[in-house]
C-alpha cells in the first residue's frame, strides 16, 4: 500500500491504463458503427468529437462553462463563509450545540434534490433559485465537519490558552481554528463537488442557462453526440475544481496539514 | 451529503438526559414551523402554512398516489443498492487482489466516477427509455463507487500471513475468497456500503424527479408543475422521513455487524 502514497495522480503515467481506456473507446466506435447492439442514439466516441469541436468553435460550450463554474463558485464561497461561522459558534458552545443540533441533523436528512421543486415555485427559473440551491446544499459539509473540528481540538490545548491567558477571541484564532482546520479543508472539498452537481441539476430543471441546460437542449434536440459532451465536460469540471483545490490547499496551508487521501 | 457526524465525545450521561438533548435541539425546528404556521397562510403560493401541507396530499384524491410511491421509491433503492453492492464488491476484489488489474482499469474507472450522476440521467433515458431498468442503472451507477473503492482497500491491506495460511491449507481459489478473503474485508466493505446508502437515496430521489418515471421524486416534481406547494411540502417532508429512516436502519445494521465482529479486536 505504502508504495503508491508517494506518486502523485499523473507523475506516475499509467500506459497500460491509458491504453485500455483507449482500446474501450475503439471497441465502443466499431460497436456503434458495426451496429452490433442496435442502440438507437449511442453516438460513436468519433461522433463525440466532432461535436465537441463544433461546440468549442462556436464558443457555446465555452460560455456554458463560464457560467456553471461562476455560479459553483459563488455559492460555495458563501456556502463556506455560512458554514464555517455557524459551524464555530456550534462547536463552541455546548448552550447553542445542545438547543440546535437535532434540528440540522433532521434538516440536513431530507435529500437536497427534494428541495428544487420548493426553489422552483418560490424563485421560479432563475439564477436566484440557482444560487440559493447551490448555497444550501454546500452549507451542510461545511458545517458538520467545522463542528467536528472544533469538537475534536485535544483539550489540553484548550489548557494551553488558560495557561497563556489568552482570551476568548485570541483562544479561537490562534487555538481552535488551526486545530480544526483539516477537517474543514475537507469538508469544503466536499462542498465544492456538491456545489456543482447542485448547479448542474438546477440548470437541468430551472435555471436555463449553463452545462446543465446545455445537456437538456441537446437532449431535446435529439443531439446525442452534444449530449456526451456536456456529461464528459461536467465529469471534467468535477475533475479539475478538485484539483484546483487541493492545490490551493498545498499552496496556501502549511505542509501536513491535510493529508491526500487517493482514489487511483 | 457522504460524509460521518463527530460527535463530541462527552461523557456517557444518563439515558433520560439524552432524550432531552433530542429534544432540546428540535426546538429551533420547533419554533420555526410555529412561526410559519402563524404567520403564512394556506393558500400562499410560496410558504403555505405547516398545517395545509399534510391535507394537501390528499387533495383531488391524490391520496392513493402516496403509498406506491413510496413502494417504488423504496424498490428502486433497495435494488439499486444490492446490485451497487455485487457489482462494487466483485470489481473491488479484482483490482484490489491483482495490481496489474488495477493499473490496466483505474484510468477508465477514474473517467467514469467522474461523471455526474445528474448529468448522466438524461443520457440514460434517451438510451434506455423511461422506466424501472433505467432509474436502477443510474442508481447503480452512482452507488457502486464507495462500495468499490472501499472493498479495494479492503483487499489491500489484508495481512499476508492470511493468505499463506490458505496456500498452506491448500484451500481453493473458491474457498480462498469466500472463507478468507470477504470474511476479512467485510468489515471496509460495510462501511463502502454505508457511504453508498444516502449517494444511493439521493439519486433515486433525483432519477424519479428528472424524468418523473415512478415514486417519491416524480410526484414531488409533479406537485411542482402544477402549482400545488402545500402538497410539495408536504413530500418534502416525507422524503426526509425516508432518508431519517434508511439512515437509522444502516446505522443500527452496522452496529450489529460490528459487535459481531468485536471479537475479532479493533
Amino acid at each position: 500500500m505504502g508504495r503508491d502514497n508517494g506518486t502523485r495522480r499523473w507523475d506516475a503515467l499509467n500506459p497500460g491504463g491509458v491504453a485500455v481506456l483507449l482500446a474501450a473507446a475503439c471497441l465502443w466506435e466499431v460497436f456503434v458503427r458495426a451496429d452490433v447492439a442496435n442502440i438507437q442514439f449511442l453516438p460513436a466516441p468519433s461522433e463525440i468529437a466532432v461535436a465537441a469541436r463544433q461546440a468549442v468553435m462556436d464558443g457555446e460550450l465555452l460560455g456554458r462553462i463560464v457560467h456553471t463554474v461562476g455560479v459553483t463558485l459563488l455559492g460555495w464561497g458563501a456556502a463556506s463563509i455560512v458554514g464555517f461561522g455557524l459551524g464555530l459558534v456550534l462547536g463552541l458552545s455546548n448552550t447553542a450545540y445542545r438547543y440546535s443540533m437535532t434540528s440540522f441533523e433532521v434538516t440536513r436528512a431530507i435529500p437536497p434534490i427534494t428541495f428544487v421543486p420548493a426553489a422552483l415555485l418560490i424563485f421560479g427559473f432563475s439564477l436566484r433559485m440557482e444560487l440559493v440551491l447551490v448555497i444550501f446544499g454546500g452549507v451542510w459539509p461545511v458545517l458538520v465537519n467545522t463542528i467536528g473540528g472544533v469538537h475534536s481540538v485535544p483539550s489540553e490545548l484548550r489548557d494551553v490558552s488558560t495557561m497563556l491567558r489568552l482570551n476568548r477571541w485570541e483562544t479561537v484564532r490562534k487555538i481552535v481554528m488551526p486545530a480544526a482546520l483539516p477537517e474543514v479543508v475537507v469538508g469544503l472539498r466536499l462542498a465544492l463537488s456538491l456545489c456543482l452537481v447542485l448547479a448542474i441539476v438546477a440548470e437541468i430543471v430551472g435555471n436555463p442557462e449553463g452545462i446543465g441546460n446545455g445537456l437538456i437542449r441537446a437532449r431535446q434536440a435529439l443531439q446525442p453526440a452534444l449530449m456526451f459532451v456536456y456529461v464528459i465536460v461536467a465529469g471534467l469540471l468535477g475533475v479539475v475544481l478538485n484539483a484546483l483545490f487541493r492545490r490551493a490547499v498545498r499552496l496556501l496551508l502549511p505542509n501536513g496539514t491535510v493529508h491526500e487521501e487517493r482514489s487511483w | 451529503m457522504v460524509m460521518a457526524v463527530k460527535r463530541p465525545q462527552r461523557n456517557n450521561r444518563a439515558t433520560n438526559g439524552r432524550w432531552f438533548d433530542v429534544l432540546a435541539g428540535l426546538s429551533p425546528l420547533v419554533v420555526l414551523l410555529t412561526v410559519w404556521e402563524l404567520v403564512g397562510s394556506p393558500d400562499s403560493p410560496f410558504y403555505p402554512a405547516p398545517s395545509a401541507w399534510w391535507p394537501a396530499l390528499f387533495t383531488r384524491g391524490q391520496g392513493e398516489d402516496i403509498i406506491p410511491a413510496i413502494i417504488d421509491t423504496s424498490r428502486t433503492f433497495g435494488v439499486g443498492l444490492v446490485l451497487a453492492t455485487v457489482v462494487g464488491v466483485a470489481v473491488g476484489v479484482g483490482v484490489g487482489a491483482s495490481e496489474r488489474t488495477d493499473r490496466a482499469l483505474g484510468p477508465m474507472f477514474e473517467f467514469a466516477r467522474a461523471l455526474p450522476p445528474a448529468a448522466i440521467v438524461p443520457v440514460a433515458t434517451l438510451l434506455l427509455g423511461f422506466d424501472e431498468t433505467m432509474k436502477v442503472a443510474v442508481v447503480v451507477l452512482a452507488a457502486v463507487w464507495p462500495i468499490m473503492l472501499n472493498t479495494r482497500t479492503g483487499v489491500r491491506s489484508i495481512d499476508p500471513v492470511l493468505l499463506d495460511m490458505a496456500r498452506s491449507l491448500k484451500l481453493s481459489r473458491a474457498h480462498t475468497v469466500g472463507k478468507v478473503l470477504l470474511p476479512a474485508v467485510s468489515p471496509a466493505i460495510l462501511l463502502g456500503v454505508r457511504v453508498a446508502t444516502p449517494v444511493a437515496l439521493v439519486i433515486t430521489l433525483l432519477v424519479e424527479y428528472l424524468t418523473g418515471v415512478s415514486g417519491v421524486g416524480a410526484l414531488v416534481g409533479d406537485a411542482q408543475r402544477t402549482f400545488q406547494p402545500a402538497r410539495v411540502y408536504a413530500l418534502i417532508v416525507i422524503a426526509g422521513l425516508i432518508s431519517l429512516a434508511v439512515n437509522s436502519l444502516v446505522r443500527s445494521l452496522e452496529q450489529r455487524v460490528r459487535r459481531r465482529h468485536a471479537g475479532g479486536g479493533r
